[in-house]
């Protein structure tokens, strides 16, 4: 009858219990708890099970989640994990990191009118569930006998690696920092995703039987060429280190800080307890100059720094900020001050550093791609007060010197190239080398890396032989 | 048509109809009054005949004379021919040419000598040809009469068989000539049959009109068929009967008889050498003919013969005789029901004869008069005898026969002739000692001790292209809810063919299912007709009575669990005469030869005395490829049935790719005699014991195995009943498909004979996606794969709706931006080909031309139509959103059948086509007059064959109101149209609709199938002026998945045979074609136009374009965009659509086509319909599209050769309707009480329907007011008395009534009464025929008499008192009452879920007589339920003031002694005081 309630009607979207602002800005802690009895089963049994299941199609990875949502809902949680882990090697990270908001969430049916599933909660709380309760992932294939270097233990490389070893092959991951994760675990601050997360995923991965090769800088501490010839082949995931630069006027002045040595600092003053090169911002007024998700964790690590104001400047209006809209809130909850449509101008400041940021106003256009593009108010410029700013532009492609050496062909950008005309995906010019992630696309988001690593496996298991053409197709 | 272009049309597909009729003399008295009444009666049907394109040439009609020795006598003698004392007499179609004439009869004359018989003389028959018409003229053979003397020392009985072997034989011998034709042959009867114009056969030949023609007993027949190209031949009655209806087991009656034909001897006649016992051409009623005559021959008798052949429900009569049923049960082992709608009148030597089918569904009345004659025909009405004079009147109930033993010279009815078969021999011994029921047990204890274990188990499952939709949403609901899974929406996936993946065969191949000819069967409500009983062993000769014949295996069904299974390959008698037959083999064999091996292999066990074949792919053999189960099984079938050896061996399969219904149809129906799908047994076992089951309350099921076989067989007879079948014998081996994509020597080794019309995958193709496939198993990284089919899945199947393009649709509509409709239209043509249509590329014929000269877009959008969705299914808001944007576009919308809100009447929110479908919901006079188009919905593209359903939850207060049902109460629509069981039905609704709307258009929607042309031009010669072709993929609110995914084929198909069928028989001119399925973008509408459709239906396109997601869960009341959903919150704050959005999208495409058209240098888009050579055919991107050949769908129809002919407007006999129409038409405007007075014919029909459409347009349903309009008639009615009668109408009818009295009735009151002279006991006697108050939504009716089948079947408030009704009674009632004062039928209140009926129990047996499953009865007490003994009371004194009925006097003045013996019927969810309250309310 009529006056049936549906679950979607019935049950609002709840997260799981925010940690409340004055609490949260204390710690590194992530700010959601889990859910509670019974809340994941009912925040899943919202879904609708679309026959166009819009989350999925949103989702880089095609996750089942409909189908996965309803395992929750019956509470077959390890079945659940089990999916998910299907098309995913890395789910409690990105139920933890993706902007769902933009990709699963912002896609999701019920977004239109009432308000999507908490897909990317009930991911992060499965998987955890489902691994505290014991669950392990397991291989599937008798040992194969051939070997596969990983280089970088980022999401990307994590991903191959998780593949590969499943499939029955050797893998071994190089990476130059002693813990595995790259960006997962240095630059994103573990108030996003808590580093134990990245750790039990280690212990997962070595219980597949993948060996982390740690603190080892490929084209320093072991020769590319080496890999070449010990292994059957070798996975580049290097990531997106080098930063934008902006040319900014007064940008060498002392106070001034790029994004990412900032938060690598911050992660490791975690994990270790060593400061070098991070900036005391205790009362000091910071600017983060940019609107990405980096910027946002700029932003919220410096309130956690115990600023005294954290200002967010970005060229741009709210709705067109590339960052995730969810992480926007949180910092604004936290206390960040947002001043948008303002585009620097140049730092102004003097010998014991920076002072404040001259921006001008701008308004938006439409350009011939349809991007919204700021134009400059004349007459609009003002100075914002500021003691440290940090800038954070965006990332380019950080390709090693040894790619070249190796005759690995890289665009203009500096990006790998890859799966041209009669390479399989993902190859790069080397027959020999695959590579993903940001290495090859310029900074983008985790799940993309966690893509190009699944994919690059199917690849590899193909130039290897270990899987039939027509099986991979 | 050009004759070597391959095309689309078969004449295999062709079907006939019509009416029949028989008149004797029980005391075998010949004389010529009997002769007249044959002849008279013959005039008087035909409404129920065809005519052809020219106007005048009928579809054939004929009578068979019994003995009319003296004037063939007299005809022999003018002719200079003297027979002797006892002789034969035939007449023979011949070839016009005098030397192939002459040929003949002497070859004739050759055979007749050789069996002994002597040829004395032939005599050429005159023929006049003017009443035959153009066509009938021009195809007219020679006609001439040969008479033949008896051998010397022959009894009757071998003069017989002689003449027929002779004729046999040389039938055999002259099978190169296709003009020669033996109309009959025989000492006791003569067949005279001519194309003549309806009624006029007398005045075709003069030797018909001579005054010495006397007979004892004739048969006749008016022929009603689909097709226009007239072949005498196929003119009834044939040798020995005349048939109404269609047999629709016809395939597999004719390929299982010739696979007997070595084993069936008689001591009587040699079959050997006669040629194939049935003939495989000519219309499945003379293949009938051919068969009864051999059963005839061989020895049997007309009364055993036919009940054989056309056995009643006898396996579900709880209360039927043991002998009998013996008799029955016996003959079924060694036979198959021929089964199907008929209606049959027949004559031999002995008898005179009339049978019905096991559902009653051709009418058949008969009357005796005291001067000893007895008719039967499908009208009451026909003959002219004085009611004082008929002593006894009936109809033949369902499954019932009727005889004149011609040499006794006595009548038998039913129960005489079941005492003749019971005592033939001592069945029942036989089969108690013979026969081993291989029972269902319990429990399954056998599957749950050997489970696979898990590593094995995903090997088989990968191996078997297992998905993860098929495992979570297929095999989980059978085993759950033991029922098929709903799901909703259309199939928007490409067909098998096209995909870009690897289908499961099973998906090439598409469910038959009736429309229009025939009627599906109703396997929810009328299961008590159906069966799935299955025998194993070997078959034996049906003229050798014998126990040895009797020692077979029987099954309840054909799926077996693992233990039956088992238990039959260890019964003593099969173990040493079984074979396995591995389906593995060798890559380097190749698939072709190991196929062909396999069937060597068959052949060879069987000669050997296998009895049981078991083909299995249970044990996988590495490195070996498996056979798929079903191209093995079809093989294997046909080459043992070209061997003859089929019926000697039974056919197991043990598979692992079976897993749905379907699956199972497939194989059963090209020849698995049973099947083991162990694979989904372990798999749900699997599922079980990880818990991923959930029984009934929750609980972890234990008997899933039987659970699985429940929803098994729930859809088997589902896909049985879609095609009429009613028995499991008449399925297996039909081949009731049609193949899309399958080349022709897989077609021609392994499905023989099944229609696959464009080509597609051979062996190498099938092959190659094996090995595919055993690759991709061998996969480590391999999960099962998600499957997509049902559900887009961004990895899985391509989705013609997927998000991107409904999300590109509603941008381009919501801003209403030409350039996003552009992106739109892009993302659909450039998407990789998946639609039939996608390989068809346009070629320009000319320059192109200026935009500006092409016709304007609002000529455009009056083409286009949306399609029938119901309120109910959609919220009101998205339903007036739409017809409120097609009446602002000069379009039209279309209400679907879940009837109308009269408010919106006269707004611009009308729909202005009205559909009338089975449900007949809130079908009601006002609703049918406010309409410019009536569409009879036939069939609808996502479940042709089954009736919509509207599940309970989005029956709301308002959905209840409109439809006349209770909210909270799922409805469903009965599969058939109650009142159309077959062509000349249709044309019945056809005029009918005309008659309450004159001004309407009459619309018919059918589906997509093979023969959907000849169907299409058998509707145009019905009357219609539209008919629609949907494709396969229309949309649905809720419908079984099986039914959305395996039953039609893509419109492409379906409209281009339509197009050339109509074209070849000169009809096209006759009706505007339309189209409809997935139609998106204006590539789409042109590519249509040029396949032939003049117009265009658009379901699921203008819903996205108000909102609609596609989340196909439209049966949940879900709907989370409020477009398919009666939820006050989602419709109220969710629904966003708005007219204007779905008006852009229509302007869109009629913009995009007139661009197209302009590239096209056409400027109209009429004149590119069927215009082929703008298309050519493309290769496609996959190797098996590539294989496709559409040609046949552009064989260009000739349009240009002057083909069309003038409109000719279908029989219409008005005279009586115009003259009611003259008289009441003041009173009706001034709305004054009258009272005229008429004579009535039975070719008077849908009288009152008329008056009653005027009453609608003045007043809507509210008719006429206190003032009553009194037409009283004296006489015989025609079908559809009262039909749709109004508010304000008082109907009385003193005499009888046919078909459909009261039909959709509004309102008034209807009596019908026997005239005060009648003989009759009104009880015991027929006064109305079948489906009467069908669909009635108010008023009165009275009648003093019984009903035939189905009385107030879906009756909705209509309070109705009669004296008996057939089976099936109050049938999916949703209210009203109902007062039976005598016998009912079986099966009565089935699916009945509002109203209650009263029923007078004399005999005490009502408790087997009523449907158990929705409704309770109980006894009307004198405490506590006076109300409901009042309310008969008063039911019963009012019975009397209408009809004077002297058995409702006798039973009023015993009220207080017979209300113990009343029941009350009521729904079991209505509680009796809730119906006691609303009776006191009512009083």
């Amino acid at each position: 009858m009529t006056d049936k309630t549906f679950p979607f009607l019935k049950f609002h979207r709840q997260l799981p219990r925010e940690v409340p602002v004055p609490v949260r800005v204390l710690n590194y802690a992530e700010i959601h708890g889990d859910f509670v009895n019974g809340d994941a089963g009912d925040q899943a049994a919202r879904c609708i099970d679309c026959g166009n299941p819009y989350c999925s199609w949103g989702c880089p990875l095609h996750n089942r989640i409909p189908q996965w949502l309803k395992l929750v809902r019956d509470g077959r949680i390890e079945d659940a994990a089990a999916l998910m882990y299907e098309t995913n090697p890395l789910p409690e990270i990105c139920g933890r990191i993706c902007p769902q908001d933009r990709l699963c969430e912002g896609d999701c049916t019920l977004q239109t009118g009432f308000e999507a599933v908490t897909i990317g909660a009930i991911e992060r709380w499965a998987t955890d569930e489902a691994l505290r309760r014991g669950w392990r992932p397991v291989s599937t294939a008798a040992p194969t006998g051939r070997r596969v270097a990983v280089v970088g233990a980022g999401p990307a490389g994590l991903a191959v690696a998780d593949r590969l070893a499943r499939a029955g092959v050797a893998v071994e991951v190089f990476d130059r920092q002693d813990e595995i994760g790259g960006l997962l675990t240095f630059g994103i601050p573990p108030f996003k995703l808590d580093k134990a997360v990245v750790r039990t995923r280690r212990d997962v991965l070595e219980g597949l039987g993948v060996r982390f090769r740690l603190a080892t800088d490929v084209g320093r501490d072991v020769a590319f060429s080496t890999l070449l010839s010990d292994y059957d082949a070798v996975f580049v995931g290097t990531g997106a280190y080098r930063h934008v630069d902006a040319a900014l006027p007064g940008q060498a002045l002392a106070g001034v800080h790029p994004a990412l040595p900032f938060l690598v600092a911050n992660a490791k003053r975690i994990l270790y307890g060593t400061d070098a090169g991070l900036p005391n911002l205790i009362g000091r007024r910071v600017v983060v100059l940019g609107g990405g998700d980096t910027a946002m964790d700029c932003v919220r690590t410096a309130i956690r720094m115990d600023a005294e104001s954290v200002t967010c400047v970005y060229r741009r209006d709210e709705a067109n900020m590339p960052g995730s809209r969810r992480e926007v809130k949180y910092a604004r909850d936290e206390g960040v001050e947002f001043r948008f449509n303002r585009q620097p101008l140049e730092i102004l400041g003097g010998a014991d550093g920076a002072r404040a940021v001259r921006v001008v106003e701008t308004r938006l256009v439409a350009d011939a791609h349809g991007r919204a593009r700021p134009e400059p108010v004349p007459g609009s410029e003002e100075e914002i007060a500021a003691d440290v700013v940090i800038l954070s532009f965006g990332f380019l492609a950080s390709p090693p010197d040894w790619c070249t050496d190796a005759g690995i062909a890289l665009d203009a950008a500096g990006k790998l190239v890859v799966g041209a005309e009669g390479r399989l995906p993902l190859q790069t010019s080397h027959p020999k080398v695959f590579a993903g992630g940001d290495a090859v696309r310029g900074a983008d988001l985790v799940v993309r890396a966690v893509y190009d690593g699944r994919e690059a496996a199917k690849s590899i298991l193909r130039a290897l032989g270990l899987v039939e053409a027509a099986a991979a197709a | 048509m050009q004759r070597n272009t391959p095309a689309l049309y078969d004449a295999a597909f062709e079907h006939d109809s019509c009416g029949f009729g028989l008149i004797a003399h029980v005391g075998g008295r010949a004389s010529t009054w009997l002769v007249d009444q044959a002849f008279a009666a013959l005039c008087k049907m035909s409404h129920r005949g065809g005519v052809n394109a020219d106007g005048v040439t009928g579809d054939g009609c004929g009578i068979l004379l019994h003995r009319p020795e003296a004037w063939l006598r007299a005809l022999a003698a003018d002719a200079g021919i003297a027979p002797t004392r006892r002789f034969a007499a035939g007449l023979v179609f011949l070839d016009p040419d005098p030397a192939h004439a002459a040929a003949a009869c002497a070859t004739l004359e050759r055979c007749l000598q050789e069996e002994g018989a002597s040829p004395c003389g032939w005599r050429d028959v005159p023929v006049e040809d003017a009443p035959c018409g153009p066509l009938g003229t021009a195809s007219r053979p020679r006609i001439a009469q040969i008479f033949v003397d008896t051998g010397a020392d022959m009894e009757a009985a071998a003069f017989e068989r002689a003449l027929f072997r002779a004729r046999r034989r040389a039938e055999a011998t002259l099978a190169a000539d296709s003009r020669f034709y033996v109309a009959s042959l025989s000492a006791s009867n003569i067949v005279y049959k001519a194309m003549a114009a309806p009624g006029r056969l007398r005045d075709v030949f003069p030797d018909l009109q001579r005054a010495d023609l006397a007979a004892s007993a004739a048969t006749f027949h008016q022929r009603f068929s689909t097709n226009t190209l007239p072949n005498w031949r196929l003119a009834q009655p044939f040798r020995l009967l005349a048939h109404n209806g269609e047999i629709n087991t016809i395939r597999a009656n004719r390929t299982w008889t010739a696979s007997r034909a070595t084993k069936w001897k008689s001591p009587l006649v040699d079959f050997s050498d006669l040629g194939a016992l049935v003939g495989s051409d000519g219309s499945d009623s003379q293949s009938l003919d051919n068969m009864l005559e051999v059963l005839l021959a061989g020895g049997i008798d007309l009364l055993a013969a036919m009940r054989i052949l056309i056995p009643p429900a006898w396996s579900a009569q709880e209360t039927i005789d043991e002998d009998l049923e013996a008799f029955y049960e016996y003959y079924a082992l060694h036979t198959e029901p021929w089964d199907g709608p008929a209606g049959l009148v027949m004559c031999d030597a002995r008898y005179a004869a009339c049978s019905l089918d096991r559902n009653g569904l051709r009418p058949a009345r008969w009357a005796r008069s005291d001067d000893d004659h007895l008719i039967v025909a499908s009208e009451a009405g026909l003959w002219d005898v004085p009611e004082r004079r008929i002593v006894a009147k009936g109809r033949l109930g369902p499954g019932e026969m009727l005889a004149v033993d011609l040499v006794e010279h006595r009548l038998l009815d039913a129960a005489a002739i079941d005492a003749v078969n019971r005592a033939r021999a001592p069945f029942k011994r036989w089969l108690r000692e013979g026969v081993t029921y291989l029972d269902s047990h319990l429990i399954d204890p056998a599957l749950a001790a050997e489970p696979f274990p898990p590593e094995m188990l995903a090997r088989f499952q990968k191996q078997f292209a297992l998905t993860r939709e098929e495992r979570d949403v297929v095999l989980k609901a059978l085993a759950e809810d033991e029922a098929e899974a709903t799901g909703s929406m259309g199939d928007d996936t490409p067909i098998a063919v096209m995909s870009r993946q690897s289908r499961p065969l099973y998906e090439y191949f598409r469910q038959a299912f009736a429309q229009v000819t025939n009627p599906p069967i109703d396997p929810l409500r009328e299961r008590l007709v159906m069966s799935l009983v299955t025998q194993i062993g070997r078959e034996g000769n049906v003229f050798e009575l014998s126990p040895e014949n009797a020692r077979q295996v029987l099954l309840n069904s054909p799926i077996l669990s693992q233990r039956k299974l088992r238990q039959i390959l260890a019964l003593p008698e099969y173990a040493a005469h079984q074979c396995k037959l591995d389906l593995y083999y060798d890559e380097r064999e190749g698939l072709r030869a190991a196929i062909t091996r396999l069937c060597a292999q068959a052949e060879e066990a069987v000669r050997n005395g296998a009895v049981v074949l078991l083909l299995s792919d249970r044990y996988p053999v590495p490195g070996l490829l498996p056979v798929h189960a079903l191209l093995a099984t079809g093989a294997v079938h046909a080459h043992l049935l070209k061997k003859q050896l089929r019926s000697d061996c039974n056919i197991l399969v043990e598979t692992g790719n079976m897993r749905d219904a379907h699956h199972c149809a497939c194989l059963i129906g090209f020849g698995a005699t049973a099947v083991y799908p162990y694979l989904a047994y372990q798999t749900l076992f699997d599922m079980n014991r990880r818990g991923e089951l959930k029984g009934r309350e929750g609980e972890p099921p234990h008997e899933i195995g039987r659970s699985y076989r429940r929803g098994i067989r729930k859809g088997l007879l589902k896909i049985l009943s879609k095609m009429g079948i009613s028995s499991i014998a008449g399925y297996r081996g039909a081949g009731l498909f049609e193949i899309v994509g399958l080349d022709r020597e897989v077609v021609e080794l392994c499905f023989p004979g099944t229609p696959s019309r464009i080509g597609g995958a051979g062996f190498a193709d099938i092959e190659a996606e094996y090995r595919a496939q055993l690759a991709a198993a061998r996969d480590p990284n391999y999960a099962l794969p998600p499957g997509g089919l049902m559900k887009a899945v961004p990895d899985g199947e391509y989705h013609m709706y997927n998000p991107a393009v409904v999300g590109a649709l509603q941008a381009a509509v919501r801003t209403g931006d030409a350039a996003l409709y552009r992106q739109y239209a892009q993302a659909v043509n450039a998407r990789a080909p998946s639609a039939l249509r996608d390989l068809l590329a346009l070629v320009p014929a000319n320059a192109p031309i200026p935009l500006d000269d092409v016709e304007a877009g609002a000529k455009i959008l009056k083409r286009f139509d949306s399609a029938g969705m119901s309120l109910g299914a959609l919220s009101p808001e998205a339903h007036e959103a739409l017809a409120t944007a097609m009446n602002r576009l000069g379009a039209r919308s279309n209400s679907g059948e879940g009837g109308e809100d009269p408010a919106r009447y006269g707004t611009e929110r009308m729909s202005k086509i009205k559909q009338v479908a089975s449900g007949r919901f809130g079908v009601t006079p006002a609703y049918l007059v406010n309409a410019e188009v009536l569409q009879i919905k036939i069939a609808q593209g996502a479940k042709p064959g089954e009736g919509g359903q509207l599940p309970g939850h989005k029956v709301n207060a308002l959905i209840a109101r409109l439809r006349y049902a209770k909210p909270g109460i799922g409805l469903i629509s009965p599969p058939p149209h109650h009142d159309i069981y077959s062509i000349e039905d249709l044309a019945e609704l056809i005029y009918d609709l005309r008659e309450v709307n004159p001004r309407a258009l009459i619309s018919v929607k059918l589906v997509a199938h093979a023969g959907v042309g000849t169907i299409a031009a058998g509707v145009v010669k019905a009357g219609a002026d539209l008919i629609t072709i949907s494709g396969h993929d229309g949309g649905t609110g809720a419908s079984p998945w099986s039914s959305i995914r395996y039953a039609g084929v893509p419109w492409e198909l379906g409209l281009a045979e339509t197009h050339q069928t109509l074209v070849m028989n000169g009809l096209r001119g006759r009706v505007i074609l339309q189209t409809d399925g997935g139609l998106k973008t204006g590539l789409d509408v042109v590519k249509a136009a040029i396949l032939g459709a003049d117009s265009f239906g658009f379901g699921t396109a203008p819903m996205v374009a108000l909102g609609c997601k596609y989340l196909r869960i439209c049966h949940l009341n879900s709907c989370a965009t409020g477009v398919a959903t009666q939820n006050d919150i989602l419709r109220r704050k969710h629904f966003l659509g708005a007219p204007e959005m779905a008006e852009n999208f229509f302007r869109f495409v009629a913009e995009d086509v007139r661009g197209i058209l302009a590239s096209l240098g056409a400027r109209t888009l009429g004149e590119i319909v069927g215009r082929t050579e703008l298309l050519r055919p493309l290769g496609g991107v996959t190797v098996k599209q590539g294989r496709l050949d559409l040609s046949p769908l552009l064989a260009r129809a000739a349009l240009a050769d002057g083909a069309f002919s003038a409109c000719v407007p279908p029989v219409r006999t008005t005279g009586l309707a115009e003259r009611i129409a003259a008289d009441t038409e003041r009173a009706i405007a001034e709305d004054k009480s009258a009272h005229f007075h008429y004579a009535i014919r039975s070719t008077d029909r849908a009288i009152g329907a008329r008056t009653a459409g005027e009453i609608a347009r003045r007043y809507r349903d509210a008719g006429l007011g206190e003032a009553a309009l009194t037409l009283e008639f004296t006489g015989s009615a025609g079908q559809s008395f009262g039909a749709w009668n109004a508010p304000g109408m008082r109907l009385v009818l003193v005499g009888e009534a046919n078909d459909g009295v009261g039909k959709g009735m509004a309102g008034g009151r209807i009596v019908v009464r026997p005239p005060a002279e009648a003989r009759c006991a009104t009880q015991e006697t027929a006064i109305v025929g079948n489906t009467c108050l069908y669909g009635a939504t108010g008023g009165e009716f009275f009648a003093a008499g019984r009903a035939g089948e189905r009385f107030g079947v879906r009756n909705s408030g209509a309070l109705a008192v009669i004296e008996g009704v057939g089976d099936h009674g109050c049938e999916y009632m949703t209210g009203g009452t109902v007062v039976v004062l005598g016998r009912t039928g079986l099966n009565f209140g089935a699916g009945m879920t509002g109203g209650f009926a009263y029923v007078l129990d004399v005999e005490r047996d009502f408790v087997d007589r009523y449907n158990h499953e929705l409704v309770d009865i109980h006894r009307i007490s004198l405490e506590g339920m006076e109300n409901h003994l009042q309310h008969l009371r008063s039911l019963l004194r009012s019975h009397i003031d209408a009809t004077a009925s002297a058995w409702g006097a006798r039973l009023l003045a015993d009220f207080r002694d017979v209300l113990h013996k009343f029941w009350l019927i009521k729904p079991k969810a209505a509680s009796l005081e809730a119906l006691t309250e609303e009776l006191r309310r009512a009083a």
